[in-house]
């Protein structure tokens, strides 16, 4: 059996933790969409569709959608369960096999992100009653499945660095609340040309501004290559140091 | 004679903000094919940390380990193939049936999934867990929990078998199922080796012992050689037990306190 056909193995086990525990998913549904119509709430009326520009012609709820989409995308469930078979012992049952060591952390990330397009697609489907449609079309919807469902490996790549390195459900769970700060420092609101110019530059070095851009493109208009391209830079380079990170670790647990 | 498992000079440091700790100094071993070997000693002496080793678990800071012929460090991955893993707490993962658990197993093994879904009805039927095989493991007993975790040990049919404390927590009549179980796998030829911290076990199962402390081995030999070595040197004049071999090789002491009751004293 090769290392992906092991991935895949592994990754199914995780898909089936996930589908038998139901009451750990609902956060990552109740918990965006609470978001998304407070935020609507808050400042729907601020930013009313007729007069502002940079809605392309939908209303603040559209504008709202790929933070509520980052966030369901960041709660890194994987690592939790990785987290629990840890300490639990079972990880150390799976690392007496024959193994690849890349699998044990890839096929989580595989489920994590196939969950992810799920729940991106239940968010989406959520969203359509608050008037929200993706303007950019098909092609557009499946860029934002893959673009979100990417992002999701790469915080659950994170969190299971921190689980790894911790063997703590405390500490991983901690690692979960790092995402607030990087959402708050987007141009969540409004765009980045208005925001405040230290919150632009923060903004600015803050990767997650680039993919929460693309998702807005999608939603907002036609497909804008320029922008779309930039968020999947961002999730490739750190696709790819996450990804690299948690191999080296997996690598030397002792 | 080949060995199931050989280790030469095995040590293991830890290196931690209070300095270096040495789990396991330079311990030699050799256990021959098709033994059940004891492998005993107090909390913290080093036999989880040999296991750990043995297993691939845990890097060797210096020394060599062989197991089924295979040097662990140099290619762990043949040696995962031959080796059967249980440890001390019980690895098991609660949302999973025992039967997928199993097959699970076999699949990483490198079973079809047809093979891998046979060997787990014959691993069910072996610690008699058919009736429970597709129930969720969260809802079985301790010793339920523990036959289930070496029937997913033995998926590979490995040669030797390493059962990190296996009865630690059973009550007397799962502690007795899983011995039958563990008699049964040694006479189709799997060597097993064994930790434990209940002397009677040892006594009971092992061809061979090895008691470590202060991980360095301080006794090594059958049950009966080590009680005749013991009788002979103290001039006893009936055979001491095993808890007094073991509490004489790590210097605690016995001693009658407050009527019958006894403590060990380190």
């Amino acid at each position: 059996m090769t290392a992906i056909q092991q991935a895949g193995v592994l990754g199914t086990r995780s898909l089936r933790e996930a589908l038998r525990t139901p009451e750990a998913l609902a956060p990552t549904l109740f918990i965006p969409m609470f978001f998304l119509v407070v935020n609507l709430g808050q400042a729907g009326k601020i930013f009313p569709s007729s007069s502002t520009s940079f809605l392309h012609g939908q209303n603040y709820a559209a504008f709202q959608l790929p933070a509520s989409l980052l966030l369901a995308a960041s709660f890194g469930t994987a690592a939790l369960y990785m987290v629990e078979d840890i300490e639990g012992g079972y990880f150390d049952k799976l690392r007496a096999a024959p193994v690849s060591r890349s699998a044990l952390v890839i096929g989580r990330l595989l489920a994590e992100a196939a969950k992810s397009v799920v729940i991106t697609a239940v968010l989406v489907l959520l969203a359509l009653p608050f008037g929200v449609s993706v303007a950019s079309g098909p092609l557009g919807l499946v860029l934002l499945l893959v673009l979100t469902s990417l992002w999701a490996v790469i915080y659950a790549g994170f969190m299971q660095l921190i689980a790894l390195k911790t063997r703590s459900a405390a500490a991983t769970n901690s690692g979960g609340l790092v995402f607030f700060p990087l959402l708050f420092l987007t141009p969540n609101f409004v765009p980045r040309e208005l925001l405040t110019r230290p919150m632009e530059i923060a903004a600015s070095v803050n990767p997650v501004t680039y993919v929460m851009e693309a998702l807005r493109s999608l939603i907002l208009q036609d497909v804008q290559w320029a922008t779309v391209g930039r968020g999947f830079g961002v999730v490739a380079v750190l696709g790819v140091v996450m990804v690299a990170l948690n191999l080296r670790v997996i690598r030397h647990y002792d | 004679m080949s060995l199931a498992v050989q280790a030469q000079r095995l040590t293991k440091q830890y290196r931690g903000r209070s300095g270096t700790v040495d789990a396991v100094r330079g311990v030699d071993l050799s256990v021959p094919a098709g033994q059940v070997f004891g492998f005993l000693g107090p909390n913290g002496a080093g036999k989880s940390t040999t296991v750990r080793m043995l297993t691939t678990l845990l890097t060797i800071t210096s020394g060599t380990a062989r197991v089924a012929g295979v040097d662990v460090a140099a290619d762990p991955d043949a040696a995962r193939r031959r080796i059967g893993v249980a440890l001390q707490e019980a690895g098991l993962d609660p949302r999973q049936t025992g039967r997928e658990l199993l097959v699970l197993q076999g699949r990483l093994f490198g079973g079809s999934r047809s093979r891998a879904a046979g060997r787990a009805q014959e691993l069910l039927e072996l610690v008699d867990l058919v009736d429970a095989g597709d129930r969720r493991i969260k809802g079985y007993s301790g010793g339920m929990k523990r036959r289930l975790d070496l029937a997913s040990a033995l998926v590979h049919e490995p040669e030797v078998l390493f059962l990190d404390e296996p009865t630690t927590g059973l009550d007397p009549a799962s502690r007795i199922t899983v011995w039958d179980e563990l008699r049964r796998i040694n006479a189709r030829g799997t060597t097993i080796f064994l930790t434990t911290q209940y002397l009677e076990e040892a006594d009971q199962l092992c061809d061979r012992i090895a008691i470590i402390d202060g991980g360095v081995i301080v006794r090594e030999g059958t049950p009966q050689a080590l009680k005749d070595e013991l009788r002979e040197r103290r001039g006893l004049a009936t055979d001491p037990t095993l808890d007094e071999v073991f509490l004489d090789a790590t210097g605690r002491k016995r001693e009658r306190v407050a009527g019958e009751v006894q403590e060990v004293l380190a």
